[in-house]
């Protein structure tokens, strides 16, 4: 018998129009990516292990991993604090069997891992009026003092969980956001954030990690 | 962020337009009342608007008030209870009487304060409570059954025969008397609802909000300013006076333009604040787009902001108050500051023959805003008897008629004042010419906000008003809302207020100085009501009288809290912001009391009315709340399936072929293909929890009533969670895929609870546990496939070198397996449809590809997908239980699952499920029903009754939990909880379903309807 | 209202369940040591339905589920609403508590 053909989808499928939606604008107020093709892993120390979890990061990624709500930039992956003595490792994906296979072996006695990278849909937010629009949907005070770049959250978005970080700026110098929703509300949740972006013009596509 | 109005020169000339002005200006036509020159509007902006029809112009600038009054407009309303003609009294949101119903179709909005109501070219508005017009008012008859519409006045009337009342009486009553109409289609406009953060919140943007913001804007801590005006500067609009050596419309402009350059300033105009939370979360209503027609493309009419500040300054300012007297309703009846806004602001004179009639220094202000704006002051009736100092230059110089003693009538008709009965303190009585009477009784700082959590006001004497008591922490209240009624006062006070709250705040940049102003005196002697032969309100909205005060009064409601509720004294839509002071100091005269004795009724949000559709905001319609689709979502979708809501989820519940008449013809198609050949459907909705950890396996144990620790790497078992008092909390099957990870479902419903009760118990009750969760979720696209040919569509779908013979994976069996094509699932095989079941999971990326091979790997077998109708036609046919017995009341026993509570281990629930009630032999346990009558419908929610009894709460023995047609027994069948019913198996009883009106026998049997032995599952 | 999580600062109160009086401490109930459910049938039931309507600061049970799911334990004025102190439940992250239980 042949094999079967394996397409992926994202949970996006249908939601993402790529293009430009709301107020006809020159320059989008909000520009809005799908990042694809990314590789989630959730590292949870195990009792009594934090320190431990935190070593075998620093080996593996070259950083330490975030004891607060940081995100934590690495060449290779982003640390995002995910709860106490917790973080989301981020990474693109490249060759994923063996980018968890050196996560499962660094982390072996340390931390139990999670692998999330189909649990939740990455979402980059950011244009001129992305923090007008988040406001929104989102309770989290993103004024730059309070919630400069590196910062993260893990927060509520219509009742369900979001985790939230700030990046790099942008080349424009435009503050860039990255959240992290639940697969399963993905469509409903971008559906909100374009919705609450429409008045400011919003751009819309996706993109791989990279 | 909302921008803000540049304020533009207060003019003051002394000719009022004609309807024959020279200029020939076709916008000012119809504005008699309108003066030549002066005021904040855009006479280069004429816009159109009617009224009843009628077309009129304003301005750009104009409220919807202002516009009317510039047109000779004084009857606007007709009142709530009595139908009696009513104008405009104030000029801003505290208006209890000029309500109108604004635009038209679906966006008609009644009870409309036009005085708050901003102009627009082509706006429509309609007065309200009238028929047929509002001069020729049929209801106004009311009038003269007024005795019998006093206070209490339904309570007292409707009382019988009670069955009266919702039929007939309570739409009777709603059509004589009430308000607007609203409109009875969807309301076509957006709303939003967006969050805000600062350190210093200011609320209100006149002399003293304007200098807090300045302050602490100044001093470099975040502010945001909210002003329900579409202009900055307050009663500086309309009163002007000169701060730091300027004209105060420069020192407006001067300072807007300062907080508009501090980045670290946010000013929002249209803004009302409406509510104060805990912990410095406050409520305000923006309304964006309420001064168009219609809001632009992808624009919101109006956006609710929850403002999250350090610290608050309220500078809300005050609110004059009417005096009571007979006619004070009269159109053109008008509160004296509001006089003054009208011909300031808005170079609109309400009358030009204007009598004044003050008890306070205030008021005198009026005097000369008239003269300059080339009006007459016929007379200024002040109780007090004399000019006050300051404006004694003023009177001399204009021969001014001031007269000692109080207003007792007002004569007119519905056009408004025709003149205006003055009574002496001897009783004698002189009737003044005029065509608007402005009225002032002092002023009441707005101590609302400060309220909001159980504060009470403080009575201050000098000043004849209560002020703050203990404001919410966080907040102070500074200028006028705190008495401090001088503009020098207000500068200061607001300045200190906002340079205080940056500093809390942490902000140390220099605050600057406070501006500098006159402080005038004022001096009051309080006076509440004239009391004279005629009607005299108290609430204009409500339509309280005086007389109706002491009424309740004389009945024994003498707490303010049952005035209020006796009369309705303050609890239409205005509040009672110009009435309930009023009324309760008539209450304290009455009883004897002082006003503070008497004391406030309890201030609560809203301070003043937000629209259902702006709580809303985004959600409504189908974003009433957020949705969750599982991988195969859009697939099943392309196939027809007809969705349904689990929670937030969407899931598929059956498939519609062609041809089928109705869901219960495709359900049975899918049972019947799935019992004779196979069949899948999308589990994914089940919660998933990855357990991992070296005491993971202790950890389940004690979660559940049965052992996991036990469990061998490789199989899956059924598990029961306790409550801790003992009754079922959830089920599901969990698996070990290795030494320290297990995989842990949930039913659908209960995925977000149980997540929460696990990390309760790892991190409160057995922190000494090496356990990690994590929710897995939305990880893994979940399908059921189920049927006697699940194994040759198996054996298609996987790796040849995969064994799935009945020993290589047996019954329970849980495992990774490589699927053709290169991607690795686990397979879990587990039935909840009594047939051959697996459950298999790949990464949700897959979900939909696995569906669709799932269709092409069972082609040759017939594979139909099933939703969950069918899902739960064969799980009660299996009698397993689900949500309608895991209902909250029942135990393991109950649900026939008591032999799975381990004896030897503790686990959450097991002692008190050992409780006298909870093993009592009479509990109500899972039972099979199936109705004598093969064709009967069989219905949940019936009830179960002993054959011949008569149903009763004694005879009631239980009920119909779940109900189903089973294809295989080809007749309606169900379970249900029945006390004993385990040892009644055989036993005809009686199903009462006095709800559908039904009655009929049915035969208690073992819940397992098909396969009992369990034979086709282990196949 | 808003709640200061130990983990991730002042969050709305939207991103926290409330479950009740953190003081009743859940009874040991070893049954492979030969106890018989009976024995502390009378503390479980102290430890499940009795409670103090405590008007004041009562130390209570909040859940961050819509943050960093931290079980937490808050002293809270049931007057006033105000959060006199919110500390981490004993076992949250990897800590290793001194003394089991809570």
């Amino acid at each position: 018998m042949a094999d079967f053909s394996w397409n992926t989808q994202s949970p996006l499928q249908r939601a993402l129009v790529a293009g430009h939606h709301g107020v006809p604008a020159l320059q989008a107020g909000v520009v809005l990516t799908e990042v694809r093709n990314i590789v989630l892993v959730q590292v949870m120390a195990r009792r009594g292990k934090a320190a431990d979890t935190a070593k075998a990061a620093k080996k593996l990624f070259g950083i330490e991993p975030p004891n607060s709500p940081k995100a934590a930039f690495g060449k290779s992956a982003t640390l995002v604090w995910s709860g106490p003595d917790q973080f989301t490792v981020f990474a693109p994906r490249a060759d994923e069997a063996s980018q968890l296979d050196a996560m499962s072996k660094a982390f072996a006695g340390s931390a139990s891992l999670s692998e999330q990278s189909d649990g939740r849909c990455l979402i980059r937010m950011t244009g001129p009026r992305a923090r007008d629009a988040i406001a929104k949907f989102s309770s989290l005070d993103l004024h730059g003092d309070v919630f400069p770049v590196g910062t993260a959250a893990n927060t509520s978005v219509d009742h369900t969980a979001v985790n939230l970080w700030r990046e790099a700026d942008g080349a424009d110098g435009q503050a860039v956001y990255a959240m992290l929703v639940f697969t399963s509300f993905a469509d409903s949740l971008w559906h909100t954030i374009v919705d609450s972006s429409l008045e400011y013009g919003v751009d819309t596509s996706s993109t791989r990690a990279a | 962020m909302s921008g803000y109005s540049q304020t533009e020169p207060l003019g003051r000339t002394a000719t009022m337009e004609g309807n024959t002005n020279a200029r020939g200006n076709a916008a000012a036509a119809t504005q008699s009342h309108r003066l030549r020159s002066g005021g904040l509007i855009d006479r280069k902006a004429p816009l159109e608007f009617s009224f009843d029809g009628k077309s009129m112009t304003g301005f750009a600038g104009d409220t919807l008030a202002s516009a009317l009054i510039a047109n000779g407009v004084k009857l606007v309303a007709r009142s709530f209870k009595y139908h009696r003609p009513r104008g405009i009294i104030t000029a801003g949101s505290e208006e209890p009487s000029a309500l109108v119903e604004m635009r038209t179709g679906a966006r008609k909005e009644p009870n409309t304060r036009a005085t708050t109501q901003e102009l627009y070219d082509g706006l429509i508005a309609q007065s309200q409570n009238r028929w047929p017009s509002l001069r020729r008012d049929f209801l106004s008859i009311n009038q003269l059954f007024s005795p019998i519409f006093v206070a209490g006045f339904y309570y007292k009337t409707f009382m019988w025969p009670a069955k009266f009342w919702e039929a007939i009486y309570e739409p009777l009553i709603r059509r004589a008397a009430g308000l607007g109409k609203s409109a009875e289609l969807p309301d076509p406009d957006h709303y939003d609802k967006a969050w805000a953060h600062c350190d210093v919140l200011v609320v209100g943007a006149g002399p003293a909000g304007l200098s807090a913001a300045l302050a602490a804007g100044r001093a470099g801590s975040r502010v945001i300013l909210v002003e329900e005006d579409s202009r900055l500067g307050g009663r500086l609009l309309s009163d002007g006076g000169e701060i730091d050596g300027m004209h105060a419309e420069e020192w407006v402009r001067r300072t807007t333009d300062e907080l508009a350059s501090l980045p670290n300033v946010r000013m929002m105009v249209r803004t009302a604040l409406f509510g104060v939370y805990d912990g410095g979360v406050y409520a305000a209503l923006e309304r964006v787009n309420d001064h168009v027609p219609v809001p632009g493309p992808h624009q919101v009419r109006q956006r609710l902001w929850r403002i999250v500040a350090k610290r608050s300054v309220v500078t809300a300012g005050a609110i004059e108050r009417p005096i009571v007297f007979p006619g004070n309703d009269r159109p053109g009846v008008m509160m004296a500051s509001a006089v003054r806004t009208y011909v300031n602001r808005f170079a609109a004179m309400p009358g030009r023959k204007v009598a004044l009639f003050t008890n306070n220094d205030d008021g005198w202000r009026t005097v000369e805003a008239i003269q300059q704006a080339g009006g007459d002051i016929t007379a200024v009736i002040d109780p007090r008897g004399k000019v006050p100092a300051e404006y004694q230059a003023v009177a001399e110089l204009s021969d001014l008629r001031v007269l000692s003693g109080g207003v007792s009538d007002v004569k007119g008709g519905v056009d408004g004042v025709r003149g205006v009965v003055v009574t002496d303190s001897n009783g004698r009585t002189q009737q003044i010419e005029a065509d608007c009477l402005a009225v002032s009784g002092g002023w009441n700082p707005n101590v609302g906000l400060s309220c909001f959590h159980r504060g009470k006001p403080v009575w201050r004497d000098d000043i004849a008003a209560f002020i703050p008591g203990e404001a919410p922490n966080g907040m102070v209240m500074a200028g006028a809302a705190r008495g401090e009624f001088s503009l020098g006062a207000c500068l200061r006070d607001g300045h200190a207020a906002g340079a205080a709250a940056a500093a809390q705040c942490g902000a140390s940049g220099n605050a600057g100085e406070a501006s500098e102003a006159g402080d005038e005196v004022y001096a009051i002697s309080p006076l509440w009501q004239v009391k004279a032969k005629g009607k005299a309100f108290v609430d204009f909205q409500h339509d309280v009288t005086a007389s109706d005060v002491t009424l309740a009064q004389r009945e024994g409601f003498e707490s303010v809290e049952h005035l209020k509720r006796y009369t309705t004294l303050g609890m239409a839509t205005d509040q009672g912001k110009t009435s309930n002071i009023t009324g309760l100091a008539i209450m304290a005269e009455a009883t004897g009391r002082s006003i503070p004795q008497t004391g406030t009724t309890i201030y609560r949000p809203p301070y003043s009315p937000v629209a259902i559709g702006a709580l809303a905001g985004h959600h409504r319609d189908e974003n009433f709340h957020a949705w969750r689709l599982t991988p195969s979502h859009h697939w099943a979708a392309a196939r027809g399936a007809v969705f349904v809501d689990t929670g937030l989820w969407k899931r598929a519940q059956w498939y519609p072929q062609p041809g089928e008449k109705d869901w219960l013809e495709s359900v049975t198609r899918e049972v019947l293909a799935v019992r004779n050949g196979v069949g899948f459907c999308d589990v994914t909705t089940l919660g998933k929890v990855d357990v991992r950890g070296a005491d993971a396996g202790t950890f389940l144990d004690r979660v559940y009533i049965n052992a996991f620790s036990s469990l061998a790497v490789g199989k899956a078992r059924y598990g029961l969670m306790l409550r801790e008092d003992g009754i079922v909390m959830d089920d599901g099957t969990t698996s070990r895929l290795a030494e320290d990870h297990y995989f842990l479902t949930t039913t659908t419903a209960k995925a977000g609870p149980v997540m929460a009760h696990l990390e309760f118990c790892r991190q409160v009750l057995w922190p000494e546990l090496d356990v990690q969760l994590s929710s897995a979720s939305d990880q893994w696209a979940q399908f059921s496939i189920a049927g006697p040919n699940t194994r040759k569509l198996l054996q298609a779908l996987v790796d040849p070198s995969e064994d799935m013979s009945n020993e290589g994976f047996p019954f329970m069996g849980a495992r990774e397996v490589k699927l053709r094509g290169g991607v690795t699932a686990r397979l879990f095989r587990i039935s909840f449809s009594g047939e051959i079941a697996f459950e298999i999971s790949v990464p949700a990326r897959y979900g939909a590809a696995m569906a669709e091979n799932l269709m092409i790997a069972g082609k040759p077998f017939g594979v139909t997908p099933y939703g969950t109708e069918a899902l739960g036609v064969m799980r009660i046919e299996k009698g397993h239980v689900a949500g309608p017995e895991l209902n909250g009341t029942t135990t393991a026993d109950d649900l026939g699952l008591g032999k799975m509570m381990s004896k030897k281990k503790d686990f959450i629930g097991r002692v008190m499920a050992g409780r006298e009630a909870l093993t009592a032999p009479d509990r109500q346990v899972v039972v099979g029903i199936k109705p004598l009558d093969a064709k009967r419908r069989l219905r949940s929610g019936a009830h179960v009754v002993p054959r011949g009894a008569i149903p009763g709460p004694d005879t009631d023995q239980g009920y119909v939990t779940s109900v189903c047609y089973s294809p295989m027994l080809q007749q309606w069948i169900g379970l249900g909880l029945v006390e004993r019913g385990r040892e009644r198996s055989g036993e005809i009883v009686r199903i009462h379903d006095p709800l559908r009106n039904e009655d009929y026998e049915a035969e208690i049997c073992n819940p397992v309807f098909y396969d009992p032995e369990g034979v086709r599952q282990r196949g | 209202m808003r709640i200061a999580c130990p983990f991730c600062g002042e969050r709305e109160n939207g991103e926290f369940t409330y479950l009740g009086d953190a003081s009743p401490k859940r009874p040991n109930f070893a049954a492979d040591g030969g106890e018989s459910p009976e024995c502390v049938e009378d503390a479980f039931h102290d430890y499940v339905y009795l409670r103090d309507n405590v008007a004041g600061v009562m130390r209570e049970y909040w859940y961050h589920g819509g943050g960093c799911r931290s079980w937490l334990i808050a002293e809270r004025n049931t007057v006033t609403h105000e959060f006199k102190s919110v500390t981490a439940a004993p076992g949250v992250g990897a800590s290793r508590p001194v003394q089991a239980g809570e």
